[in-house]
């Protein structure tokens, strides 16, 4: 009878995490994290990584992640020391994502008034997560008639209010993808989300796995304790 | 389920059904409950950071010929130096039997990388940073490290040579990963 | 007496899962830094971020519970004689619940946490005489550095507190151990732990206001903040009525009026059921649901009149009502 119950359930969690892996993500957009058994995109959170730092780190800081975190991305332990002696303020794998404006702080107003902010969990913190930063990314556009930018501003239909301090950096070919996927401006926008993503949660595929295994293991047990008291005890 | 339990209740299987329903469900339980209580146990094993620190990686193809590069590690000052051709072949050959702490040139260096010294430095009579760790630096008669509080002199190796300080200076664990690369712990 | 027991024995097992989660995270948690010291935890500790977890997840559904149960019990009466000390300690334990969730929602140092703590702390100090006195001494004067230390400190003792209320409770009602009550509290607690499972692994923010994610920054007030579920329909009688007086005897009363329960139930001890009554609580019920989605929408312009209606409803259905209809009955 048991088995009978959970087999459905077992189908359904495996053709769900089947489906997550074989899926484009441009065409619908979508990400693998969505949804309740998402998990990170590996691949895509490296070449968003990649994307992170050949783009967005030149301002932008992730100050909570550090290179050795991104061994969970799949990197081995010599590939995050590798990258962490590419940078110029890291020294070591154990050092943090820092900005590059941290010493000396700059100004808001050198940056057209607005500080760019720590990316370490932005992802957690602006409504709509990866589907926002996707949005934003690929959303500058040239301002409708009738409104007046502001100094330094760039118009962005995703942005609240519309004006963004941040110009439009994503372009087609701003990085070379080591696994051969053509890096256009939509997908890096799309990996660097999955990145940012990952950056904010990174329990969150082990907190899907886990959790699916916890409400399978408490169904079973609550039904058997309950027939337990129904049959015996009562 | 009711009904099912309810007609079996009579049956000639139910004394043993019960019992395996009551032991089944409770050792699920038991697995329930530890399972609940290990990530409690577990959040109190060392953090990331300090698990990272405390198998430190130190890079040491940057360190100069007869210079030392300091890093902090278990709360530890740890010295490793890059010695020259010519302190290796002094090292060498000191007669180890007159030392006030005898110990040869094996016992303190790693045979596969002779040009690393890697010791904590910190006298061993009292306890006190050493100095010696740049060129400039005074080293004493014998090359090697100088305690600016009691005076103890240590030759390259970490040897104790004179002064209060009878013991040679300690050696940390450490393996070396590659020759650019030393694992502290 | 097993009937007594069921609430007892689940409020008991989640206070023991966030008791054992709070000191796990206590290890860790820095006052000073509080938002980036659960940052660290949720990164950098092992499984922290399942800790975290137990203690979010376990603070809504202990709240769930003691809600579910409470009304149940005014749904059933259950506040008269012979039961009155059980409800007298449940108001007791619901009071203390109420004060270290807010502390403990405070203490995450997160954008709504810190403007929480502010507007409390502003008003507990512009207050005169004794009043201003008690919160000069309970927040240490206008918050910034330290005041998250000592907060954690209270929190910490009310927790105890909250254990030694649910002790008296169980010393009250003796309960007997046998086989078949085991196994009824084994089914429960599965029962519980699936619920428990669901919330923390799928939706662990669940009830959080969205902007806490934020670090609280002096300099910002980002839309949206908001105080966890549990405490919105408190939230909603303390903003409806004008100032911080207003807050405070706002919250005070809303509890005060359950602890006075048994004195405002004019009816004998022979009648047991009221139609009346009955449809009345399920009013009420509905009513602390609207002021507590009312007190998420401040900044709605009807959301003050919808608020204070709401509030008013609340006493008015302790105040007047439940001793109307009672007596009425009772004759």
């Amino acid at each position: 009878m048991m088995r009978r119950f959970f087999a459905p359930l077992l189908a359904l969690g495996l053709v769900l995490a089947g489906n997550a892996q074989a899926q484009d993500t441009l065409s619908p957009l979508h990400f693998q994290s969505d949804g309740p058994l998402g998990g990170i995109d590996k691949a895509a959170a490296q070449r968003g990584f990649l994307v992170y730092q050949t783009v967005c780190a030149a301002c932008h800081a992730a100050s909570a992640l550090h290179y050795r975190d991104l061994e969970a991305l799949g990197l081995t332990s010599d590939q995050a020391a590798g990258v962490a002696a590419g940078v110029k303020l890291a020294d070591g794998s154990a050092a943090t994502l820092d900005s590059p404006f941290k010493a000396p702080a700059m100004p808001a107003s050198a940056f057209g008034g607005a500080v760019p902010p720590d990316l370490s969990s932005i992802a957690a913190q602006r409504p709509g997560g990866a589907q926002y930063i996707y949005a934003l990314l690929t959303g500058y556009t040239t301002a409708p008639d009738g409104v007046t930018m502001l100094p330094g501003h760039f118009y962005n239909k995703a942005f609240p209010g519309g004006q963004v301090a941040m110009p439009p950096v994503l372009r087609d070919n701003a990085v070379t993808y080591a696994d051969g996927t053509p890096a256009t401006q939509s997908q890096e926008a799309a990996d660097v989300a999955e990145f940012l993503t990952w950056a904010a949660d990174p329990n969150l595929g082990t907190r899907h796995q886990i959790g699916l295994r916890a409400v399978i293991f408490f169904t079973l047990l609550s039904i058997v304790a309950i027939a337990a008291r129904r049959g015996g005890g009562g | 389920m009711a009904e099912t339990a309810a007609t079996e209740a009579s049956g000639p299987g139910t004394e043993s059904r019960r019992g395996f329903l009551t032991i089944f469900t409770g050792a699920a339980a038991t697995v329930a409950a530890g399972s609940i209580v290990w990530p409690l146990l577990d959040a109190l094993n060392p953090d990331a950071p300090s698990e990272a620190q405390a198998r430190m990686i130190v890079n040491v193809a940057d360190i100069p010929e007869n210079t030392a590069k300091t890093v902090q590690w278990d709360g530890l000052p740890i010295y490793i130096r890059k010695l020259t051709a010519q302190q290796i072949a002094a090292a060498q050959a000191v007669v180890t039997g007159t030392l006030p702490d005898p110990a040869d040139f094996a016992a303190r260096v790693n045979p596969a990388y002779p040009d690393y010294v890697v010791v904590v430095g910190l006298n061993t009579g009292i306890t006190c940073a050493l100095e010696g760790n740049s060129p400039a630096d005074p080293r004493g008669d014998y090359d090697g490290w100088l305690c600016p509080c009691d005076g103890s002199q240590y030759d390259v190796l970490g040897r104790v040579r004179s002064g209060p300080a009878t013991r040679n200076l300690v050696i940390p664990r450490f393996t070396f990963i590659n020759a650019a690369q030393i694992r502290l712990g | 007496m097993i009937k007594e027991l069921k609430p007892l024995s689940s409020l008991a097992a989640l206070l023991g899962l966030l008791t054992a989660s709070g000191l796990v995270l206590a290890v860790y948690y820095n006052p000073w830094h509080a938002f980036a010291s659960l940052g660290f935890i949720e990164r950098e500790v092992n499984e922290g971020w399942l800790v975290q977890a137990y203690h979010a997840t376990g603070t809504t559904l202990l709240f769930g519970l003691a809600y579910l149960f409470l009304f149940r019990a005014m749904l059933a009466r259950g506040y008269r004689a012979p039961d009155d000390l059980a409800w007298a300690l449940g108001v007791k334990l619901l009071a203390v619940l109420l004060l270290a969730g807010w502390l403990g929602f405070v203490l995450t140092g997160g954008a709504a946490a810190y403007w929480a703590l502010v507007r409390a702390a502003n008003g507990a100090l512009a207050l005169s005489g004794a009043a201003g006195a008690i919160g000069m001494w309970f927040f240490g004067g206008p918050a910034g550095e330290g005041t998250l230390a000592r907060l954690a400190l209270f929190h910490a003792v009310l927790g105890v507190a909250a254990l030694a209320v649910l002790a008296a409770a169980y010393r009250r009602l003796k309960p007997k151990m046998s086989p078949g009550v085991c196994l009824d509290h084994l089914a429960r607690f599965a029962v519980l732990a699936l619920i428990f499972s669901v919330l923390a692994f799928f939706f662990p923010h669940l009830g959080q206001p969205a902007v806490n994610a934020l670090p609280g920054d002096p300099l910002t007030l980002p839309l949206g903040t908001a105080l966890p579920w549990y405490l919105l329909p408190l939230a909603g009688i303390a903003d409806a009525l004008p100032g911080a007086w207003g807050g405070i005897i706002g919250v005070v009363g809303a509890v005060a009026v359950l602890a006075a329960l048994p004195w405002l139930d004019g009816s004998g001890p022979e009648a047991v059921r009221s139609r009346w009554y009955g449809v009345l609580t399920w009013v009420w019920g509905l009513d602390v649901i609207a002021l507590g989605i009312t007190a998420t929408a401040r900044d709605c312009p009807q959301a003050s009149l919808l608020l204070a209606l709401f509030a008013l409803w609340y006493f008015f259905h302790f105040l007047v009502l439940v001793p109307l209809v009672t007596a009425m009955e009772a004759k």
